[in-house]
């Protein structure tokens, strides 16, 4: 006989339930801390109160009755002073949020409270995965959803074996009895015994199914743009995490260096243009006041432009022939509202409309407020180059508008250990730009060595001249500032530019990374001889490095990243490509793909049946030899043989996925009986043959063995007879 | 909606509902739903519908692509649950089981048989409506149209009907494994004897996540006779009961020991009076009779004139009335023949003829236009009549005395 799966009493629905909640809760809690949102301590209490009520179901009983009484005036009253005090509503929904979900974590739940649950718990993760636009979002949306259905499916089977009049005279304070008789380790046993493979695979694959349905669904579903639009982030007040900002002391590039995290990612369509160790400006400062670099409001009046509202830039590089290489940029939340830039630039699209300011003749874009997501744009016709061409700045120069980019703020003390290193650099010549930037640099790396923890060496004046004269080991920042402070004491105007230099060719993704450890600073000095500033950088790897012939696919492959954490990066860029950068061009790029795809794929499929027909007759048609026939029988004997073991143990294999591993009907030929005995159900006015076969499978199935006719002749008769059945009842429904 | 015959198996996993596969019928069944099927929405789908509603206007509003997907994750959801549903029902069958006798004012038992056909997938949380209605006799109705029906109070029409349908539901509360069985049962009062139609309405499901009820129309009918209600009754002691002349026996089927005669085998009938020779000689199952050991008894005749019985409920008591004593009577081996109206006498020799006298009895209307006849007019012997015993209660007369009342 069959074995009978036990079923989960309505005690152990009751209990599943519970922990399937309390879970759900907390999974929703999980997303508050990466919101940016002051509540930290209310989570805490929440989450605590969560995992204690859940683990102990009686909790919720100890409760005072006052407290479930006055639970939603205070709240609606807290929301009230909260939203008032902070004036930032967001921030004051989601703490509103959570404390309706800590009530709701301390005090039993009916249906109506467990769907209360679910949707205040996808608020929580709708609104962190909207401002954070993180590929974490993804993670925690789908296991969300299964959680969540796994939840409704316990509540429906609850409610339906409660029956309607379970949802009232429920009294909050007394603990129920499944709560009563809460054990853990038990219902884990006993979900354990009443699971069914099967069932549980089918449900996994189902909500793959469900994975593949929403995918669809999402790159179906027709796009189109509304202007005005409405975005959950501007009821946020703005923070910065960390970043390059418009003033940067010694240290802070540093401090950015410390961490690995991916700063920017970037896809661009021809790899060979990448050059070997590309910088990423990102702000200029010119402005040196004690140990401070800064961008001054002199250039930042004549530099940037208006701020405007668009979501195109037009550069100053103009269109060449050709294809233009597009660069497309994934600047992570947090990192600067500054954008990194190759250089100049054709044009630079946003995807939606940005507030910005172009400095056109720094290579700079800013934007007016930090972003709190991730911030996409894609720029073509970019011009790199370690010149940056200022047509406007001898002029200006000349008119001293742009005094402060030679000017040096130190004491004279300091102005005289200056000199005595100009000095030594250029051994008492004139040189010109480019040759004092060459001799400094050597200079600054036979006397200072690298250092990410460096030290400054006691004393009084300037921080970055006392560093100079010393032989301490410093970082890009010294490096750069140094380079700075020397140029402009030997004449030449100078700046530093703070930003990313490198990065890794992520090979799964085939797009390049960049990490928060890839920050740097660097200078620039304006050569007079061509009218632009030049790069100059201490730190410079090698200087043929930048050269057009290092920009191949095999320098490329050569610094491509391979290991686990490019693994996840991929997932990330996957994600904002296809999911967060998705628009109504990705939809028709994505549709002509899969054109293209199902042609190509039909194409390969006709040519490879061509092939491996045109290269049968070729065999067939090649002279025969004995090795070629003994090849000829064995594939023909292993086919044979496949077909034999499908035909002998195909059955076998079918009836142990149809018991489930555990129990059903040990017996093959008993198991068969009963199937045929399912499909054949005589009627009364059954053939007298039919009614034999079934007497015959009865005695099959139910009967002594040794009672037993052949089994395989009775199964044939069977099959004859079920056929016969099913064409009578085709010509009964014909007619 | 036809009515099915509600012994045989009905539903997604009965043999009758499945038709050869095609492509055609399928494409239909995903875009147009089926006749019998309803869905409707609950609060939890409406909410979920709501929400759909409210983060599509923002994933439109703001382009955000996280909203998008969060849409599509909740549409892709709700398909995940129309699959569910169908695969919840597939492969179901259920039917009823009508135990009679039914009588007015006693509860009756409609027995619901559930089989789970499918290989591996259990089924839950299915609950099935049930009706029970009389079945009305429309023979003299016409249909009305707005015009000719305006004067017609539908209301009260419609909440008469509802008066007269009990309607109950049952629910599966426990899992049905795959090809296994279950029974429930609706046990009700019958108020009203005569034809009652009972029917399971409709099988519902909030399964799997309580967004949407599905239910869907069986047609599954089927009708009882109930009988009349059993009523208390006074006996009166009757003078003189006319035995038969001395040596004259009536002949009639009884629990005595002489053997009266063979029979066909009923269904029902002790196996120890299966005649084993005779049933072997004829290749027919073939049960003893015996005689009644008394010779005493009576025939029941029943008149239903209407001028007789004007008042709905004494009639209604009459019919009660003479049920039980049919019943008594025929307990105590009495009962020699009843008779209704103008019909001819039936003799009463099994269970078989008393069952058909009250099904009769249970669908026995007032006899409009017919003479009064006189008690006296009765001159049979040992004849149990009826008459009204004052305005409200009832008598019964054996040869003009008065035997029994109510």
């Amino acid at each position: 006989m069959e074995k009978k799966r036990p079923q989960l009493s309505l005690d152990e629905l009751h209990q599943l339930k519970w922990l399937l909640g309390g879970g759900l809760t907390l999974l929703a809690l999980s997303t508050v801390a990466y919101m940016e949102i002051e509540a930290w301590e209310l989570m805490g209490l929440t989450s605590v109160c969560a995992i204690d009520c859940t683990l102990w179901p009686t909790l919720p009983a100890r409760v005072p009755p006052l407290v479930h009484l006055l639970a939603f005036p205070l709240i609606v009253a807290v929301f009230v002073g909260d939203l008032w005090l902070t004036a930032s509503p967001l921030p004051a929904m989601v703490r509103l949020d959570m404390l309706l979900l800590l009530y709701r974590s301390v005090s039993y739940r009916q249906r109506r409270d467990d769907l209360q649950v679910i949707v205040l718990g996808l608020f929580l993760i709708v609104v962190a995965g909207v401002l954070t636009v993180s590929l974490l979002f993804a993670a925690q949306l789908l296991v969300y959803t299964a959680w969540a259905l796994a939840f409704l499916l316990v509540v429906t089977l609850v409610s339906s074996a409660e029956g309607p009049a379970s949802e009232s005279g429920k009294v909050k304070n007394v603990a129920p009895p499944w709560a009563v008789h809460a054990d853990w380790p038990r219902l884990a046993r006993r979900l354990r015994a009443v699971a069914d493979w099967r069932v549980v695979a089918l449900g996994g694959g189902l909500f793959a199914g469900v994975v593949a349905v929403s995918a669809l669904l999402f790159l179906a579903i027709p796009r189109f743009q509304i202007e005005n639009s409405l975005f959950l982030d501007r009821f946020m007040s703005k923070k910065v995490k960390t970043g390059f900002n418009d003033s940067i002391k010694f240290g802070d590039v540093t401090e950015i260096q410390q961490d690995t995290s991916v700063a920017l990612s970037v896809d661009v369509t021809d790899r060979t243009q990448l050059p070997a160790s590309p910088y990423w400006r990102m702000l200029v400062l010119d402005q040196y006041d004690n140990g401070t670099f800064k961008l001054s409001p002199i250039l930042r009046r004549s530099a940037f432009g208006s701020e405007r509202t668009d979501t195109i830039v037009h550069g100053e590089v103009r269109p060449k022939l050709g294809a233009a290489v597009t660069w497309t940029f994934y600047l992570e939340s947090g990192v600067s509202r500054y954008l990194p830039l190759l250089g100049g630039f054709e044009v630079l699209r946003f995807r939606d409309h940005q507030n910005f300011r172009l400095g056109a003749l720094v290579d700079v874009l800013a934007l007016r407020d930090e972003p709190l997501t991730m911030t996409a744009y894609r720029v073509e016709g970019f011009e790199i180059s370690d010149l940056l061409f200022d047509p406007k700045f001898p002029t200006a120069a000349r008119r001293r508008e742009h005094t402060i980019q030679t000017w040096i703020n130190v004491s004279p003390e300091d102005h005289v250990t200056l000199d005595r290193m100009s000095n030594e650099i250029a051994g008492g010549a004139k040189l010109g730009a480019e040759a004092f930037s060459r001799r400094a640099i050597e200079w600054l790396r036979k006397n200072h060595s690298y250092s990410m923890s460096p030290t400054l060496p006691p004393g009084t004046g300037d921080p970055l001249v006392r560093w100079v004269a010393s032989r301490e080991a410093g970082h890009c920042e010294f490096f750069a500032g140094a380079l700075v402070l020397l140029a402009r004491n030997a004449g030449f105007a100078a700046r530093v530019v703070t930003g990313f230099r490198g990065g890794t060719w992520n090979g799964y993704s085939a797009s390049f990374t960049v990490r928060n450890s890839d920050a740097h600073a660097w200078a620039e000095i304006f050569d007079p001889a061509v009218g632009a500033w030049r790069r100059a950088d201490a730190l410079e790897i090698a200087a043929a490095a930048q050269g057009p012939e290092t920009k191949s696919e095999a320098a490329i492959v050569a610094r491509s990243d391979r290991s686990w954490s490019a693994r996840l990066d991929s997932l990330r860029i996957f994600w904002y490509r296809r999911i967060v950068n998705f628009d109504q061009r990705s939809q028709l790029e994505t549709l002509k793909e899969v054109k293209i795809a199902a042609q190509s794929s039909g194409q390969h499929l006709r040519d490879t049946v061509v092939g491996a027909m045109a290269a049968l007759r070729a065999w067939l048609a090649a002279p025969w030899s004995f090795t070629r026939g003994v090849k000829l029988v064995a594939v023909i004997g292993v086919l044979l043989a496949l077909v034999w073991a499908t035909w002998q143990h195909g059955r076998e294999v079918r009836r142990m996925f149809l018991r489930g591993g555990r129990g059903g009907c040990g017996d093959p030929v008993r198991a068969d009986a009963s199937r045929w005995l399912a499909r054949l159900r005589p009627a009364e006015d059954s053939a007298r043959e039919v009614c034999a076969v079934v007497g015959e499978l009865q005695r099959l199935r139910f009967g002594a063995r040794t009672t037993w006719p052949a089994p395989e002749p009775v199964f044939r008769r069977a099959r004859q007879a079920w056929r016969a059945q099913r064409s009578a009842r085709r010509r009964v429904s014909r007619s | 909606m036809n009515a099915r015959d509600a012994n045989v198996w009905s539903g997604p996993g009965s043999r009758r509902a499945r038709r050869p596969f095609t492509w055609n019928a399928l494409l239909w069944s995903l875009v147009w739903p089926q006749r019998v099927h309803r869905i409707v929405p609950t609060p939890a789908g409406v909410i979920l519908f709501g929400l759909s509603m409210g983060i599509g206007t923002a994933a439109y509003n703001s382009s955000s692509n996280i909203l998008f997907i969060t849409l599509s994750l909740l549409l892709a959801c709700l398909i995940l649950s129309g699959v569910l549903s169908w695969l919840n029902l597939r492969g179901v069958a259920w039917r009823l089981q009508l135990a009679p006798p039914w009588r007015a004012g006693q509860e009756a038992v409609v027995a619901l048989e559930l089989r789970n056909e499918k290989k591996f997938l259990p089924t839950y949380g299915l609950w099935f409506s049930l009706a029970a209605r009389v079945v009305a006799d429309t023979r003299g109705f016409r249909p009305e149209s707005t015009w000719t029906g305006r004067n017609l109070d539908v209301r009260k029409m419609l909440a008469q009907a509802d008066a007269a349908e009990q309607r109950g539901q049952l629910a599966l509360r426990t899992r049905l494994d795959p090809r296994g069985e279950a029974r429930l049962e609706w046990v009700f009062k019958p108020e009203k004897r005569g034809a009652l139609g009972v029917e399971l309405a409709s099988v519902g499901s909030l399964f799997p996540f309580g967004f949407l009820k599905k239910s869907i129309g069986t047609g599954l009918r089927a009708e009882v006779v109930v009988w009349p209600a059993p009523v208390e009754y006074q006996r009166h002691a009757v003078a003189a009961w006319r035995r038969p002349a001395g040596g004259e026996r009536v002949p009639r089927a009884g629990s005595g020991g002489d053997l009266f005669a063979l029979r066909r085998y009923e269904q029902g009938d002790s196996h120890r009076l299966i005649h084993w020779k005779a049933s072997a000689r004829t290749r027919t199952l073939l049960v003893r009779q015996f005689s009644a050991e008394s010779a005493e008894g009576f025939s029941l005749w029943l008149r239903t004139d209407a001028a007789v019985w004007a008042r709905p409920e004494q009639f209604e008591l009459l019919v009660s009335f003479c049920a039980t004593l049919a019943e008594d009577l025929f307990r105590a081996g009495r009962l020699m023949g009843v008779a209704l109206d103008d019909e001819p006498p039936t003799p009463v020799r099994r269970m078989a003829d008393l069952e058909a006298f009250l099904n009769k009895l249970a669908l026995v209307r007032p006899r409009p236009g017919t003479t009064v006849v006189g008690m006296g007019a009765v001159e049979k012997q040992n004849v149990m009549i009826f008459a009204p015993d004052g305005a409200r209660g009832v008598a019964a007369y054996v040869d003009g005395k008065k035997a029994a009342s109510t």
